[in-house]
């Protein structure tokens, strides 16, 4: 049975907001795409069909693609300003990547990239099985996997390093 | 995979980023706007399931229009193959530049009687005839040829006999007083069934016309030459020459004289050139039936199909991969892109 768009809406909002979070690093950011990734998807509902995959990766799809679209902007108005973007290596804002986490794993999480960020969102924040992932990520489950691997280890890496400086 | 179950991986779950009020007001405002249901699409077509549907359905579509082709094709025209070898008589000429050619055509009926176009009883002509009989007694009928060449006043000029167990032919040139060549060709082509008939005239009287006139002119030349040989007050020298000149003249005449009787024996016996055969004629194939007419047809558009197929294989094939290949590079370039704009973030 069809579900609805609202109860999508209402299902799916945290999940689509948490992966966004994760891929952008910015909640400012993460919030306003998050609102875009809706109203595309209010468009669009009429053409998702719930046989070729659930409405929460459906949703991520769209999601993903904006970010994406966002990114590839916001490149071209650094290259056009002449403003080189310079990673802030400086601790990030408390609360980004979550409620409560300490900041040792939110700036290890914030020296990632927004690829890794991303697939650790998908497969461990999001609970997606692996086959679906890497449909999303336009990659094979094994690359998925071996990319999600890499990036825990990343992330237990800069936790450890900051723990011990 | 099993999924990453570490402590850090608990821990960031717990403390998943969860959407503000802000922003759970603001989509489901957008949301209260529901969009219109989903429509009741016809099922979308992928490319397995286009190609399933599409193969047979070439295929039924190929093999219907070979079959209406095939019943249209055979209904609306009748076979032309195998059309059985007509019994026609053609008169061919020999042809001569300088002599006109008589060329005869003769009406089936007209072969069948062995009617033959009468030589001229007032022109010279070369007459020349072939004809093709088939025979039921090879041996009698050659005899039977031979005896009746002999009877109008004709010889043979050549015979060539050759019989096998089951087939055999025979091949006579025989020459017959053109007077008589008429009646010959009719006794000819009463020995079998006329297969096929060539007569070739060649009207030779104009050659005979000029040689006559300069026959003549060679006369009146010998005669002045004697004349003037006669005289007695011609001098030693010029006498020399003048009798030189008859000599030659006489040489002349005498070689034209017999150019002359050639040209004119050649043209009061005609050549007729009998081939023989007990060969039965090959059984014309029957006339195919309504179906085997349609089945031909059909099979005659199946292998149009077949060829028109291969061809766009031939062609499309190599455009297809190299579109494959180029949608494939465009698709990894993408990707590439993709990587490389997430991993600069």
């Amino acid at each position: 049975m069809q579900t609805s768009f609202e109860s999508a809406v209402e299902e799916h909002l945290d999940d689509v907001h948490a992966y966004l979070v994760y891929l952008t690093g910015d909640r400012a950011a993460a919030e306003d795409l998050t609102a875009d990734t809706f109203e595309k998807a209010c468009r669009l509902w009429k053409r998702y069909d719930p046989h070729r995959g659930s409405a929460r990766t459906w949703l991520c799809q769209i999601a993903r693609t904006t970010a994406l679209d966002h990114f590839r902007a916001e490149a071209r108005r650094r290259r056009r300003e002449h403003v080189y973007h310079l990673r802030e290596q400086a601790e990030p804002s408390v609360g980004t990547f979550g409620e409560g986490l300490s900041p040792t794993i939110e700036s290890a999480l914030a020296a990632l990239s927004a690829g890794e960020r991303e697939v650790i969102a998908l497969r461990v924040l999001l609970d997606l099985d692996g086959e679906s992932a890497a449909r999303l990520l336009g990659i094979s489950a094994t690359a998925c996997s071996t990319r999600l691997s890499r990036a825990l280890k990343k992330l237990e890496d800069g936790v450890r390093g900051h723990v011990a400086a | 995979m099993s999924l990453p179950d570490s402590i850090l991986a608990a821990e960031l779950r717990v403390a998943r980023p969860g959407a503000s009020p802000e922003l759970r007001a603001r989509v489901l405002e957008l949301a209260a706007w529901e969009p219109e249901p989903a429509r009741r699409r016809l099922p979308e077509l992928r490319l397995r399931r286009t190609a399933l549907l599409l193969a047979p359905a070439a295929l039924v579509a190929g093999l219907s229009v070979a079959v209406a082709g095939g019943i249209f094709g055979a209904s609306s025209s009748p076979t032309t193959r195998a059309a059985p070898a007509p019994q026609v008589l053609r008169a061919v000429g020999g042809a001569d530049r300088a002599a006109p050619v008589e060329n005869k055509a003769f009406t089936p009926s007209a072969a069948a009687h062995g009617a033959a176009v009468a030589p001229s009883r007032t022109r010279a002509q070369q007459y020349e005839a072939e004809l093709r009989l088939r025979v039921r007694d090879l041996s009698r009928m050659t005899k039977r040829a031979l005896q009746l060449t002999r009877g109008f006043g004709g010889y043979v000029r050549s015979v060539d006999y050759g019989s096998g167990t089951e087939a055999g032919t025979a091949a006579l040139v025989v020459r017959i007083p053109v007077g008589s060549v008429q009646a010959a060709i009719v006794r000819f082509s009463a020995l079998g069934a006329i297969v096929e008939q060539h007569v070739s005239i060649r009207d030779v009287q104009p050659v005979i016309d000029a040689r006559f006139r300069q026959l003549q002119a060679l006369r009146k030349g010998i005669a002045t030459l004697q004349q003037r040989l006669a005289d007695p007050k011609l001098a030693a020298a010029e006498r020399r020459l003048l009798q030189a000149r008859l000599a030659e003249a006489r040489a002349r005449l005498v070689a034209l004289q017999r150019e002359q009787a050639q040209v004119q024996k050649r043209a009061s016996f005609a050549t007729v050139s009998l081939s023989l055969t007990s060969r039965r004629a090959a059984a014309a194939p029957a006339r195919p039936g309504r179906v085997e007419r349609a089945l031909d047809h059909a099979g005659s558009i199946l292998l149009h199909e077949f060829v028109v197929l291969v061809y766009v294989a031939v062609v499309g094939v190599p455009l297809l991969a190299l579109a494959l290949l180029l949608a494939g590079g465009e698709r990894m370039r993408r990707r590439r892109a993709t990587e490389r704009l997430l991993a600069s973030r």
